[in-house]
């Protein structure tokens, strides 16, 4: 038994009782159709915490114990809410939640040692530039921009662009690992110039390419900030030369203003920000959402008595909207602290790593969570223009719990305080001071 | 590295209180706004399949009352006068909100509103269903009345009670028939809806409260009080064609060129726009501007507080140059707001507030809110307002609104006509002049092709007709009931 594991346990049922409180509250409010039909849904849900939360004891049990309550109260919330807003997604998100759990399992048992995941990273790489670059070949074929593009697998749209990102991440750790001494401020100096070996801009310039089409061929500006803000802390803990973020910033700003002068998509968006009262397509979420919101207050309509139906997207991009409204500014908060722990405590397992690899695997992963909340966040709150970026955990959108189950599951083992494989250089000083006892 | 680390966590921390303070702008500090915003929908849409009290006119007529269907929504809004009340009542949907009083008494007609709610100290422990009823000012034979007038005419009628500050009638064309849009068939409302949204003639805005149209002339009778008030009512201004342009204003001439001037009498008579602007040039701008202030008209919508009429409104401003000003350019006010202007000068300089909804009863028909007629201040003297009406009498008598003159009671009245750029008449009849108990403010809506006279004869037997009718319409059956 150990403490890590008590604690998410506690943690878990507290979860599970907010969780199961909302449905509660929700079902008896008036004009909610809350049918009993759910109460499956909801052991089921239950069931594969208890799941992970055993798999956990057994193949990571000095792992954190905050990490997986905190992302099984989001996960319940988003439930709780798509319970009622929409109960005919409810059975494909459940086998999507399904998929997740297994694909969490698995991680679990299957990556022991990060290190593996360091032999892939050519390939990981690879296949993230496809996956982010397909809405590019996408336009190409069918002429068409699509801020979210969706592969249709029979009745399943998976999109590869959550799985693409994650993918970018640990590739960029491994090479950030690889390459970073040529790069640091350690090795050129603080001075800001632009010197050194000029193949160190490379992935500069690689991240700017890579970004500018997001916001060209997506006109998705929350997905460019999120691999903006993850190639900037990772690059900035890594390298930590102040010049070349101020570059590839001015870099990013010049894509964006780029788009919004010539792509028209990208205009309607940015009109739809700056003035959403103006009854435009994407106008009128943004100004819905200010209502609900408003009409919420500060300690909110009560579960079950919120205008989520008049909300569109209210179970996927706009999922923090319904929260906010029925439980108030109190609920925002607490679900915007949720967020706020889940990178703080992914920063704080990313300084105690023992590897140069897995502390910046765990700082993309920390802000792979905290920009993607923001990110999808800050679109009701009129910070960024409207697009599609999923909110992680709480979303009923299959794809993205199942990437974020993923990058769940690496950062519980990079957490781990005593690795399941002993790591070569843990045991070296015991043989030392075993030879040194000796005579 | 883990000095760098701790600088992304304090960005990370940065941000996130970015949001923070954002959500507690709009969710706390900016939320009465932002509920009270025009375009929020968002509480109507809610209380769309909830219970709703019905509205009543001040005869008694049901003009929307919510019935029990069978079906997925087991309530269903009905409109029992369909579009003969659609600028009245407006309109609830599922799923474009509303408008009108369905919108703007919402809290009362769902019975959101605490006092609606709670009527004893038992409702505080049993969460019934409880709405509120409506009682309007609207007359419903005023009403049929206004509506057969205009029939065939673009444009917008009001008929107000100056005493009491009460709207008797309103009608503006075209309209819409709210049924079809709180129907359950939302496909079908949706593209209902789509069809009068898109309409040129813009369908679903009520003119009344909401189109203003430059008033040209009829703002003279401002000038006329602030002459009168400057003590210039016997200033004669010379016989001319035309007041002169300045370096950054163009002349003002009369119609068809003809000349004429003398005493605030003769220009009101001949309609003499080139005397008038020697007037306003003599009176100045200052004063001008103080009593209009006083009228309500110029900056802001003065009409919006309390139970009365809402709309969103441009303010309007008096033009720069004293001449131009005295003539009215540039002055754009509603109907409502021209009735309200003549109903202050019928009722003695005294101003109430135009007021639609009367009463707010609970679901057992007690009163729950009376709404008294409400005085918004002494805008000018009785005096002035007695020599006002003199002006306005002696101009059905003689002057350009002869024929508004009835046999059974002396007329008061204007009218206006010939704008910069757009086809609009408008006339204003007070009567009877002894003691005034209607003012009818009309405005027609030209397509540019109509012949002048015709046109003008046109508003005028509109507006005599309406005045004649609500005149002989006995009031007793009103107050009797």
């Amino acid at each position: 038994m150990n403490n890590q594991r008590i604690v998410e346990l506690t943690l878990l049922l507290l979860a599970a009782f907010i969780t199961l409180a909302t449905v509660a509250v929700a079902a008896v409010a008036e004009g909610a159709n809350i049918e009993w039909a759910a109460i499956p849904y909801l052991s089921a849900l239950l069931l594969m915490w208890g799941i992970s939360h055993l798999s956990l004891r057994k193949w990571a049990p000095t792992a954190n114990g905050l990490l997986f309550p905190i992302t099984a109260l989001l996960q319940g919330l988003g439930v709780a809410f798509v319970l009622r807003i929409d109960p005919d997604l409810l059975t494909r998100h459940l086998v999507w939640s399904l998929f997740a759990t297994v694909a969490f399992i698995a991680v679990l048992i299957g990556l022991r040692d990060l290190g593996q995941l360091r032999k892939l990273q050519t390939p990981l790489g690879l296949t993230g530039l496809v996956c982010i670059s397909i809405p590019v070949l996408l336009k190409i074929i069918r002429g068409e921009v699509n801020s979210y593009p969706s592969v249709q697998l029979g009745s399943v749209a998976i999109e590869p662009s959550h799985m693409g990102t994650l993918c970018l991440v640990i590739f960029f750790a491994g090479w950030l690992a690889s390459y970073r001494s040529r790069n640091t401020a350690e090795y050129l100096g603080e001075a800001d110039r632009l010197d050194g070996d000029p193949s160190r801009f490379i992935p500069l310039i690689g991240a700017w390419l890579l970004i500018s089409v997001v916001v060209i061929f997506q006109s998705n500006l929350s997905a460019a900030f999120v691999l903006v803000a993850i190639f900037l802390s990772m690059w900035w803990v890594a390298v930590g030369r102040p010049i070349d973020l101020a570059f590839f910033v001015a870099a990013v700003v010049g894509s964006v203003l780029l788009a919004i002068d010539n792509v028209p998509e990208f205009q309607d968006r940015f009109d739809a920000w700056t003035d959403p009262w103006s009854n435009s397509q994407f106008g009128e979420a943004i100004s819905r959402s200010s209502f609900a919101l408003a009409g919420g207050g500060l300690t909110g309509t009560g579960p079950g008595e919120g205008s989520a139906d008049w909300v569109s997207g209210a179970t996927d991009q706009f999922a923090f909207v319904p929260i906010a409204e029925e439980l108030g500014f109190m609920g925002g908060a607490a679900v915007l602290s949720s967020y706020l722990l889940l990178a703080g405590v992914g920063l704080r397992v990313a300084t105690a790593a023992r590897k140069e690899f897995e502390s910046l695997l765990a700082i993309g992963i920390a802000i792979f969570f905290g920009s993607q909340a923001w990110a999808a966040i800050a679109v009701p709150l009129r910070f960024l223009p409207p697009n599609d970026l999923s909110l992680p955990f709480v979303t009923s959108n299959g794809p993205a719990l199942f990437t974020c189950s993923i990058a769940l599951a690496l950062l519980l083992r990079i957490s781990e305080t005593v690795p399941v494989i002993p790591d070569r250089t843990q045991i070296l000083p015991r043989i030392a001071f075993k030879s040194q006892g000796a005579p | 590295m883990t000095r760098r680390l701790v600088h992304v966590g304090i960005a990370f921390l940065a941000i996130y209180g970015l949001l923070f303070f954002r959500l507690e702008m709009i969710q706390v500090v900016d939320a009465k706004n932002l509920r009270e915003h025009p375009q929020n929908t968002r509480q109507i849409t809610l209380d769309f399949d909830a219970p709703r009290g019905v509205i009543r006119t001040a005869d008694g007529e049901i003009i929307a009352q919510t019935v029990a269907v069978s079906g997925a929504r087991n309530r269903l809004r009905q409109y029992p006068y369909g579009s003969l009340y659609s600028h009245v009542v407006g309109f609830i949907s599922a799923q474009h909100g509303g408008t009108g009083i369905e919108r703007s008494h919402n809290n009362f007609l769902a019975g959101n509103d605490l006092s609606v709610r709670i009527q004893d100290n038992r409702d505080l422990f049993v969460d019934q269903a409880r709405t509120g009823q409506l009682q309007l000012s609207i007359r419903h034979d005023v009403q049929l009345v206004t509506r057969a007038a205009m029939a065939g005419h673009l444009g917008a009628a009001v008929v107000l009670e100056p005493t009491t500050g009460s709207v008797w009638g309103m009608w503006s064309a075209p309209n819409f028939d709210p049924n079809h849009l709180s129907s359950h068939d939302l496909q079908a409302a949706a593209t209902d809806f789509n069809a009068l949204d898109s309409d040129r003639g813009q369908p679903l805005t009520n003119r009344v409260e909401s189109r203003s149209v430059e008033i040209g002339s009829l703002f003279t009778i401002v000038t006329a009080a602030a002459a009168i008030e400057s003590n210039l009512h016997d200033l004669s201004v010379s016989e001319t064609t035309s007041f002169p342009a300045s370096q950054n204003s163009p002349a003002i001439t009369n119609r068809d060129g003809s000349a004429c001037g003398g005493t605030i009498k003769s220009l009101m008579v001949n309609a003499c726009r080139s005397g008038w602007a020697a007037i306003g040039q003599e009176i100045g701008r200052a004063p001008m501007q103080d009593i209009s202030d006083r009228f309500g008209l110029v900056g802001g919508d003065p009409l919006r507080t309390n139970n009365a009429l809402r709309g969103y409104l441009k303010p309007t401003e008096l033009s720069l140059s004293a001449a131009h000003a005295a003539v009215g350019t540039a002055m754009e006010l509603t109907p409502l707001q021209v009735a309200h202007l003549f109903a202050t000068i019928a009722n003695n300089g005294s101003r109430i507030q135009p007021r639609l909804v009367e009463q707010v009863r609970a679901h057992d028909g007690s009163v729950i809110q009376n709404f008294e007629p409400n005085v918004l201040n002494q805008s000018i003297s009785k005096e002035t307002a007695a020599q006002l009406l003199e002006l306005l009498s002696e101009n059905v008598k003689t002057g350009t609104a002869q024929d508004l003159a009835l046999n059974a009671a002396p007329v008061a009245g204007m009218s206006a006509s010939r704008f910069s750029g757009s086809n609009h008449r408008w006339m204003v009849a007070l009567a009877p002049v002894t003691r005034p108990e209607v003012v009818v403010a009309v405005l027609l809506e030209g397509d540019g092709s109509d012949d002048q006279d015709t046109a003008e004869a046109t508003v005028a037997a509109i507006t005599r007709r309406i005045t004649e009718a609500v005149l002989r319409l006995s009031s007793s059956n009103l107050r009797g009931s």
